[in-house]
């Protein structure tokens, strides 16, 4: 039996790392010349202010949106869930919700808004009419500044998060047969989360039957392997080949479970040796991560396989995790060799690796890692088996 | 207690028709709503519609794509090009996209947001854009479309699908429905869990987990089943353990296939005392009292006061004002906490007063 996630790890203490994310952000702030922030993502709010919200679909969330307004020396917090507000706002700092739908709502927030150069992550269209010719500045560099490089108590959590989630997916690799349908083990994986305390489920969990090769599957805009998908409401077959792909949230950081099932467990040779290939290059990249790496080292180093970057085209090589899923470090994207030569690894940055080894004709394979940069290296944040292939 | 009848997964074979792929009746519905929008986009002369929001992208579209929970920022997801009449949808596959929708109209997810935009501004119809609606922005994408499309003026694009999803079509009400079906069985499959030990956290698994077994992977929020302390119910499950003589909230919802239902539920675990005995009939008089109120001609911010919870029900949670007046085909969802008692239904609102779309069955009232 696996411990619960809930009861290792030493030392999370929830109060020090809102209080040590909310110095970063007033300092990154400061450092992009902005003289407050107003933060209308749920995410962002939650990083800014340590205040939860229920999680629910898009619309839900943005009606009952929390509002956060940050500036040097003060923070305001606009909910409708008293519960959710973290003890060090006072009451003054904690106002009502608004409906920033309407006109009179948002009018409403630009009244309370302090002067000086505003940065917002995004606005509804009532708000962005009611600024009335006000600027409405970029935060994003801010919130990217910031949240890059996660302190102890960040790194934590993820760990929590994706325990939890390694140890619900044990349950759901139990269930894995010929005739159950995929959907059935997303049932069981939203069931064993919360049993194990995850704080929400924050994406549809993926479990793809993938095709042996690319033209079998659906239509594919960039020629490459077509992932994710939905997971269908169908019976998945001995020896079909499924690729997972899930993330969970824990008190606001995100894990990512990435492996490749077999059902029925018989794996080939030439599988394993897919699996060899992938083990290989998150070998490679790792020998490498440490503080002064760039994001072009680590594609450099993962190379090419069988004549082509062993992870597809719409993606990336690497990925940061923390309130948002896919944060940066964002390495090996389509933004380009330059932006990738521009990262900088550094202790405290979290990347979540998803090289892809793809034999077309005979399907691939693809997990996930995630390891946090340390001082002089980097630490394993997932722990996670290979079962069939290793 | 009621017994959960057993709908699940059964006996599912490969060749079944994929929900994700509409047959001919989803499509005639979305094709409905895309003239409607179309039309409403004559209406407000605007030339271009590009929608971040997944709920409208799905309304118009009826593209089955990945769900996330929370908030997202703007993003073009989703165009409407009013010259053509087409939609554009941001995709790298046609999986989960109706058949009717060619590859030429689907443009891959880019990190880089220029490469997202130029297949939506060099698309055909867009290049002399005037008035181009959007249902949010961001500093970004203004600064990126004013660039782009410089004779343009960016409206409010929200308002305008809003005014277009209010009121459902017959085929629409036929897929709340079937998402309120889902919904019912999924409640009453965690009623039937109550049980010595439980903890709130594990119930809100069991919703999920019978909802999945309809084919459905996505819930419309995370369940909150919650223990009403001294009239007061919680926002989200805890680990508490249910304790004999308890009154359990639950408040559930599911997106199936991209349609919302909603319903909450009190149930009583074990022997109850007097005062919550009160509580139940309390709660009963008021939500009769107010599901009558809920009639054609009631202003929406009359209906609501303190523990009601009163919006609109389609291709997900939709926003009503305060000034906005109910009228035949608009379907609601209401929710009243009243002394600690919770419960509440997706409505259907006629002529004839509102029809529950949720039947799941509540406690007895002695």
């Amino acid at each position: 039996m696996t411990t619960s996630p809930l009861g290792h790890g030493a030392g999370l203490d929830l109060a020090r790392m809102r209080r040590d994310r909310g110095r970063k952000l007033v300092d990154a702030m400061l450092a992009n010349g902005l003289d407050a922030l107003v933060l209308l993502g749920q995410n962002n709010v939650g990083y800014a202010t340590g205040a939860r919200a229920p999680v629910a679909d898009a619309a839900r969330a943005g009606a009952q949106r929390t509002v956060a307004i940050i500036t040097a020396d003060d923070t305001r917090l606009l909910t409708s869930f008293p519960d959710g507000v973290p003890p060090e706002l006072s009451d003054e700092q904690v106002l009502e919700p608004l409906a920033l739908e309407s006109d009179v709502g948002a009018r409403a927030l630009v009244d309370v808004l302090p002067s000086g150069r505003l940065g917002f992550d995004e606005l509804t269209m009532p708000l962005w009419a009611a600024l009335d010719g006000r600027e409405a500045l970029d935060a994003a560099v801010v919130l990217s500044a910031a949240k890059i490089v996660k302190t102890p108590d960040e790194i934590e959590c993820i760990r929590r998060a994706q325990s939890i989630n390694e140890e619900a997916m044990l349950d759901v690799e139990a269930m894995l047969a010929p005739g159950v349908p995929a959907t059935a083990l997303t049932g069981r994986f939203l069931r064993r989360v919360f049993e194990l305390g995850a704080t929400s489920n924050t994406v549809e969990p993926i479990f793809q039957v993938m095709p042996r090769r690319i033209t079998d599957g659906p239509y594919s805009a960039t020629g490459d392997v077509v992932f994710p998908t939905v997971t269908k409401h169908e019976a998945v077959a001995d020896g079909d080949v499924i690729w997972v792909d899930t993330g969970i949230d824990y008190h606001g950081y995100k894990s990512d479970f990435g492996r490749t099932w077999v059902v029925g467990g018989q794996v080939d040779q030439r599988q394993r040796d897919q699996f060899r290939r992938w083990r290989a290059v998150v070998d490679r990249v790792l020998e490498i991560v440490k503080p002064g790496a760039t994001a072009a080292d680590l594609t450099r180093a993962a190379g090419e396989v069988d004549g082509r970057r062993p992870w597809l085209p719409h993606l990336y090589l690497a990925h940061g995790t923390g309130t948002d899923s896919a944060e940066m470090p964002l390495i090996g994207t389509d933004l380009g060799p330059d932006f990738d030569e521009s990262i900088v690894l550094a202790p405290g940055m979290v990347a979540v690796l998803e090289p892809v080894i793809w034999e077309d004709g005979h399907a691939g394979y693809r997990s996930e890692e995630i390891v946090a940069v340390t001082d002089d290296g980097y630490t394993m944040l997932s722990n996670h088996h290979y079962r069939p292939y290793a | 207690m009621p017994e959960a009848s057993d709908r699940g997964a059964g006996n599912l074979r490969r060749n079944e028709p994929r929900p994700e792929r509409p047959g001919p009746k989803g499509r005639e519905r979305e094709r409905e709503h895309l003239d409607r929008v179309l039309e409403a986009m004559g209406e407000r002369d605007v030339d271009l519609l590009l929608l971040g929001r997944e709920g409208n992208a799905r309304y118009v579209s009826g593209a089955r794509r990945l769900w996330l929970g929370g908030t997202r920022a703007f993003a073009p997801g989703c165009a409407v090009v009013r010259e053509t009449g087409a939609v554009h949808v941001l995709s790298v596959t046609d999986d989960g996209i109706p058949s009717d929708i060619p590859p030429e109209r689907l443009y891959p997810i880019s990190w880089n947001p220029m490469n997202l935009l130029h297949p939506v501004v060099g698309a055909p119809g867009v290049a002399g854009a005037r008035r181009v609606g959007v249902d949010g922005i961001t500093p970004l994408f203004e600064q990126l479309l004013t660039g782009m499309l410089p004779s343009a003026e960016l409206v409010d694009g929200e308002s305008l699908v809003r005014s277009v999803r209010r009121k459902k079509s017959v085929a629409d009400v036929e897929a709340i429905r079937a998402a309120a079906a889902v919904a019912d069985d999924a409640m009453v499959a965690t009623i039937d869990a109550l049980r010595p030990g439980v903890r709130e956290i594990d119930l809100m698994g069991v919703f999920d987990e019978r909802m999945t077994g309809h084919g459905v992977t996505t819930p419309a929020y995370d369940a909150v089943v919650s223990v009403a302390e001294e009239g007061a119910v919680g926002a989200w499950s805890t680990d508490r353990v249910i304790d004999d003589g308890d009154l359990v909230t639950i408040s559930a919802g599911v997106l199936a296939h991209g349609w919302e239902a909603s319903l909450a539920r009190t149930w009583p675990y074990g022997e109850i005392g007097s005062a919550d005995r009160a509580s139940l009939q309390t709660w009963s008089e008021a939500w009769s009292e107010l599901v009558d109120g809920c009639r054609v001609g009631a202003r929406v911010g009359q209906l609501r006061s303190d523990g009601i919870d009163l919006h609109g029900v389609g291709a997900s949670y939709e926003v009503l004002p305060d000034d906005d007046v109910l009228e035949p085909d608009m379907v609601v969802a209401l929710e009243l906490r009243r002394a600690g008692v919770l419960g509440g239904d997706t409505l259907l609102v006629t002529e004839r007063g509102c029809e529950p779309l949720t039947h799941a069955p509540r406690a007895a009232v002695a």
